[in-house]
């Protein structure tokens, strides 16, 4: 019962070292020197987290940062294993968040592109992305929003398919005549694959088909192409 | 007489006490018979049996999360050479998340104004605007700290650093146009403490332009120093 009162009173989550020693380096990093060691059956308070790294103090107070690959051996108060996600394997096929950049081409206009995905389940991803365009007639943005479909997301390379809508704004080059801008909305069909790099990167390719829909009498039909680094988290 | 009064009122007053007890068992009689009186029903009772609750308070643990503090977020402050405008001097601001202990992400926006061309300082005749000549810019970069160390200052303070390089693409727009922009370079960070760290950058713009007269590879380099807070 002291045991979870205090627990209960922590600010900190408390682990205890179950290997046979825990090293600790100086900085977030496994360049940074190793200065001390926590003996097994010792605790630790974890203070915070930089990418996978854990800065820990010790119950002598004595600081430094621990690697993730370490303290996944270490356990909680109540003797459970500590659970960590990591940017292995397992976090590529299974997470919660993406970010990326990509470069391509649009309708043959250089594209600059980044994006943000949610996992709703481990297949599907709710995407958003926001893009410029240069070209030697007009520049442009692009903001889109859709869903893509994972296919066999645990493998290495895993192909997928995107669909969704968005806005194209077009801003003609004060070359031609009387350029006037001009806001579209688009709708679109993709497919890509993605192709895990390690530690959570990855990369990702992507063809799209625009339909853009224009006050003219014929919407108009655009390609895109596009790679980019990526991570999840 | 004195004495029989007082053994009267002795003996009354012993009644009296006599007739609260009397009285005090018989209001618990009844009771204590109705209790002793076997159930009609026999063990055949339907009454289920009474089952104690405890009246413990169950105790919420809740387990603290881990602050996770990849993010950092600052701005910066240098010169830019501005191929064919001179140098002049940019100010920026720079948001990094921080992939992996070797692999980061950087966005950064920055703003510069060109200076005059030779042609221009020559002929003193104007080829751009003051709106033309803002020369703002966009990157988005992934880095990579090549050289993770420590800096130390004096016997007793050391603090974390590392050594990085890093390359993307962004826009320039300049001179009334908008352009296509590739950049690299390498910089050094060093943390004071775990939340605050300092910046020195070079970094090459470049981009392709024909804003001379002739299209070439523009190249601007920019050194700048900067301070961000991790988050």
């Amino acid at each position: 019962m002291l045991g979870a009162a205090s627990a209960a009173a922590r600010d900190y989550l408390q682990l205890f070292v179950v290997q046979p020693y825990l090293e600790l380096h100086t900085g977030p990093g496994r360049g940074y020197p190793v200065t001390q060691v926590v003996a097994r059956g010792e605790s630790l308070d974890v203070l915070m987290r930089r990418t996978e790294w854990f800065k820990v103090r010790t119950e002598r107070g004595i600081e430094g940062w621990a690697y993730e690959g370490d303290l996944q051996h270490a356990t909680l108060a109540d003797g459970t294993a500590f659970k960590i996600e990591r940017g292995d394997r397992a976090g590529f096929a299974s997470h919660r968040w993406e970010s990326g950049v990509s470069a391509g081409a649009y309708a043959g206009a250089t594209l600059i592109s980044a994006w943000q995905a949610v996992s709703l389940t481990d297949n599907l991803k709710l995407e958003i992305a926001g893009s410029q365009y240069l070209g030697n007639l007009s520049n442009g943005y692009l903001i889109d929003a859709g869903l893509a479909h994972v296919f066999m997301p645990e493998w290495f390379l895993s192909p997928f398919v995107t669909l969704g809508g968005g806005y194209e704004r077009v801003e003609p080059k004060p070359t031609l005549a009387l350029p006037v801008s001009s806001n579209n909305q688009s709708a679109y069909v993709g497919l890509g694959a993605r192709y895990y790099l390690g530690r959570r990167l990855f990369l990702r390719f992507e063809l799209r088909e625009h339909e853009v829909f224009t006050n003219q009498n014929s919407n108009e039909v655009k390609n895109e192409w596009k790679l980019g680094f990526a991570f999840f988290y | 007489m004195e004495t029989r009064i007082c053994i009267l009122l002795l003996s009354l007053v012993a009644l009296g006490c006599s007739g609260c007890a009397i009285f005090h068992r018989h209001a618990e009689q009844p009771t204590a018979s109705s209790d002793a009186q076997p159930s009609p029903d026999g063990d055949k009772s339907d009454t289920p049996p009474t089952v104690i609750e405890p009246q413990v308070e169950r105790r919420e643990i809740k387990v603290p999360t881990i602050h996770a503090s990849n993010i950092e977020l600052g701005a910066y402050y240098g010169e830019i050479s501005i191929q064919d405008f001179g140098a002049q001097p940019v100010a920026g601001l720079r948001f990094d998340y921080h992939i992996s202990e070797d692999f980061f992400a950087e966005a950064t926006y920055g703003r510069a104004k060109g200076g005059y061309t030779s042609f221009e300082t020559e002929s003193n005749i104007l080829s751009f605007t003051d709106a033309e000549r803002r020369f703002t810019y966009y990157n988005l970069s992934l880095g990579y700290n090549l050289l993770p160390g420590e800096v130390f200052i004096g016997r007793n303070l050391a603090m974390t650093s590392a050594f990085y390089v890093l390359g993307g693409m962004g826009t320039v727009q300049f001179a009334g146009d908008q352009n296509f922009t590739v950049n690299f370079g390498a910089g050094f960070r060093v943390l004071p403490t775990d939340w605050l760290a300092l910046h020195i950058d070079v970094q090459d713009l470049v981009f392709k332009s024909d804003v001379t007269g002739v299209e070439e590879l523009k190249n601007n380099l920019q050194a700048t120093i900067g301070a961000t807070v991790f988050f």
